[in-house]
């Protein structure tokens, strides 16, 4: 039994070796999928949805206030703009959620405590409506500050200006009032995304879809291993059919394992990608790398040689994707599609990981799913092993 | 000697092809036995049910006294392949090929170390064990090949036309070792469509034709059995097929071929059927350019035998 588990390793060990060796996978396999988390991570990441533009005055001290006080409000990244054109543009194209106009004359407007109004450019969307609900707090709260100082102005017969600073000061030591603002319905994902870290969302839709094109792709090495007559010689040796098997559904795990460890790791480390619960994760992590074994072994089975592979491996592997949700979130499908995502093992698997990493899924959260995988993993690996056999005993 | 492998009544079918038809013959120990035979005779498929690569339709494998068969670990342990096509990784290096099969033959560390240098120095590839075999000569290849299925000191050595697609000088060192191996005691099976390959390394040979053993026994014998015929080779210019044809009919002749733009005829007895031969291919469209008599050899067994030549 050692003996026979000692070649499964062995076989499994060569296969891998192999499969690195090749030049065109370290590109594949090392840089492509890094490549990508970076790139999503920079276009979409890091509080999607939560970027506030804003034209200013420098010299203008109030304007300046009102930019600091956003900026510090809760979810909000103030990004400073030249001018009205740009805020207008980058808004309309959704580079960033909202937009604030201060004209100049503002702290002056609000010393005297004459009407001044600022402007807020936002997209017809809920996004926007809730920013346009915190900046009208922020601009509230600093104008309030003044109203009172001009207030104390007329009872008192000092300045405005003298009083500001005392009015802050009042204002801080008294108990706030808060409103929370939670957006319900169409936009429960972006507030789910916005708690996202950058690169969060790249890495965990990525993961799948390159755990899966990585074992399709080392399919070619499995149709080596029978073309080259490795696989024939094998058979010829005392070791037995079934560890054969093993063996070589071992060198497809291996190589999907290792891509999986390799996007989990070097995200985890270098971008700070939070990938939830350990246990929930490391399960349904291997299930997937089993069904892609499973599939791999099946490609390897049926085609007759490695550029076939290759090319319905790529082709198969990037259809998945796109269908079960590794390439546009599934909570943006429409109901028709939802349906038909529902029999690719990356739906199944990206809900999972959706619930471990977003909502701090654990195990007993996504039974189902692991569940769902497991029945896939079989029935591949199962055809895999028939096909196999087969290919290799006739 | 006691046999070291024994065939008997082997069939084999794949569809309605029958592949190997009641094949029996026995390998002693020491012995290099050559299986003879044009493209598609049937040599592979017996070498493959021999090995235990596939169950026979009929009859029953033996090798060191064990019934050998896809499941037979025990008598698979006896037995070393070298088959015909490249069984090697090219993207590992010899020592790593050598390395991966002698654990899959189950050599425990300290044997498989010492196979593993043993065999690289016997093949020759010693100063080249780290480099990838993709990046070796042809014959290089080859020597891999057959030092794969030497590793774990088998009894019976079956090496599947193991020359082909080699150069000259890689050739004559192959067929070299082969010769070493059986001196050292080791049982050896080659098959070849190369006469003279059988003819030097074979104590014993077999020609095997659409799937049945023809005949077999040693040169001597083989050669004997067209008894005391001599061979006609007529170089001729013209219609060569229209010669071919002529020469059939003559007086004496047993049987005919063409090689190129030469007749090769079997007759009992050359000088007094010459002028006869001459006459017939004259009468022709073809021109007698060329005349060389000389003893039969295995090729011209095969060709009396299943009157066809080895390379049809």
């Amino acid at each position: 039994m050692m003996g026979a588990l000692r070649t499964v390793v062995q076989i499994s060990r060569v296969e891998l070796l192999r499969f690195l060796r090749e030049r065109s996978n370290v590109f594949f396999v090392f840089v492509l999928p890094l490549a990508l988390v970076v790139f999503i991570g920079l276009q979409f990441g890091g509080g999607m949805g939560t970027q506030l533009g804003a034209v200013a005055a420098d010299d203008d001290a109030a304007a300046s206030e009102l930019v600091d006080r956003l900026d510090t409000a809760e979810g909000i990244e103030v990004v400073p703009i030249d001018d009205e054109d740009e805020l207008r543009s980058l808004v309309s194209r959704g580079n960033l959620s909202g937009g604030v106009l201060i004209p100049d004359g503002y702290e002056d407007a609000l010393r005297s405590g004459a009407t001044f109004e600022i402007g807020f450019l936002g997209r017809p969307d809920a996004t926007a409506q809730s920013l346009r609900t915190v900046v009208d707090a922020v601009v509230a709260d600093q104008a309030a500050i003044t109203g009172a100082a001009s207030l104390a102005a007329d009872a008192t017969d000092q300045s405005v200006a003298d009083l500001i600073d005392l009015a802050a000061q009042v204002r801080e030591g008294m108990p706030g009032v808060t409103v929370s603002t939670e957006a319900v319905g169409g936009d429960e994902l972006a507030q789910e995304f916005s708690a996202l870290g950058q690169f969060d969302l790249g890495a965990s839709s990525q993961l799948f879809l390159f755990v899966f094109l990585t074992s399709l792709a080392s399919s070619a090495a499995l149709i080596q291993t029978r073309q080259f007559g490795v696989a024939t010689r094998m058979l010829s040796t005392p070791t037995r059919l079934p560890v054969i098997l093993a063996g070589l559904a071992g060198g497809r795990f291996v190589v999907a394992l290792f891509q999986a460890l390799y996007i989990i790791v070097v995200t985890a480390l270098g971008f700070g990608v939070d990938w939830g619960d350990p246990l929930a994760t490391s399960v349904l992590v291997l299930l997937f790398c089993l069904v892609s074994t499973g599939a791999a072994m099946v490609l390897g089975s049926v085609f007759r040689n490695d550029s076939q592979a290759s090319g319905a491996g790529v082709g198969l592997g990037l259809v998945l994707a796109v269908l079960g949700g590794s390439m546009i979130p599934l909570e943006l499908f429409p109901a028709g599609m939802l349906v038909v995502a529902r029999f690719t093992p990356h739906a199944w698997a990206n809900t999972a990981m959706a619930e471990i990493v977003r909502r701090d899924g654990g195990i007993a959260d996504v039974v189902m799913e692991l569940t769902v995988l497991a029945g896939f993993a079989v029935v591949l690996l199962g055809v895999a092993t028939f096909l196999l056999r087969r290919a290799l005993t006739r | 000697m006691s046999d070291l492998l024994t065939c008997v009544g082997l069939e084999r079918s794949f569809g309605d092809l029958k592949a190997v038809q009641g094949v029996s013959f026995s390998v002693a120990v020491g012995e290099t036995y050559g299986l003879l035979g044009p493209n598609g005779a049937g040599k592979t498929t017996c070498i493959s049910m021999i090995a235990g690569l596939l169950d026979p339709d009929a009859g029953e494998v033996t090798v060191a006294g064990q019934a050998m068969g896809p499941r037979a670990s025990a008598a698979k342990n006896d037995v070393g392949l070298v088959p015909q096509e490249l069984a090697i990784y090219p993207d590992l290096s010899a020592r790593e090929n050598l390395d991966f099969f002698a654990r899959l033959y189950g050599l425990d560390t300290a044997r498989r170390k010492r196979r593993v240098d043993e065999v690289l120095e016997v093949i020759g590839l010693t100063d080249r064990a780290g480099d990838r075999a993709g990046t070796y000569s042809g014959g290089m290849k080859r020597r891999l090949n057959i030092g794969i299925g030497m590793l774990h000191e088998p009894k019976l050595l079956i090496l599947d036309e193991p020359t082909v697609g080699v150069d000259p000088q890689s050739r004559n060192a192959i067929l070299e070792s082969v010769e070493t191996l059986a001196t050292d005691g080791m049982g050896v099976l080659y098959t070849t469509h190369y006469m003279e390959e059988a003819e030097r390394l074979c104590d014993r040979i077999g020609i095997i034709d659409q799937g049945t053993l023809v005949a077999e026994g040693t040169r001597r014998e083989l050669v004997g059995m067209i008894g005391e015929q001599d061979v006609v080779r007529l170089k001729t210019v013209g219609d060569v097929q229209a010669a071919e044809a002529a020469c059939a009919v003559v007086e004496g002749v047993s049987s005919t071929d063409v090689e190129e733009d030469t007749v090769v005829c079997l007759v009992d007895e050359a000088a007094p059927r010459l002028p006869a031969l001459l006459a017939a291919v004259g009468a022709t469209d073809a021109d007698v350019s060329g005349v060389e008599v000389r003893e039969p050899d295995i090729e011209d067994v095969f060709l009396h035998l299943t009157g066809k030549a080895l390379r049809d």
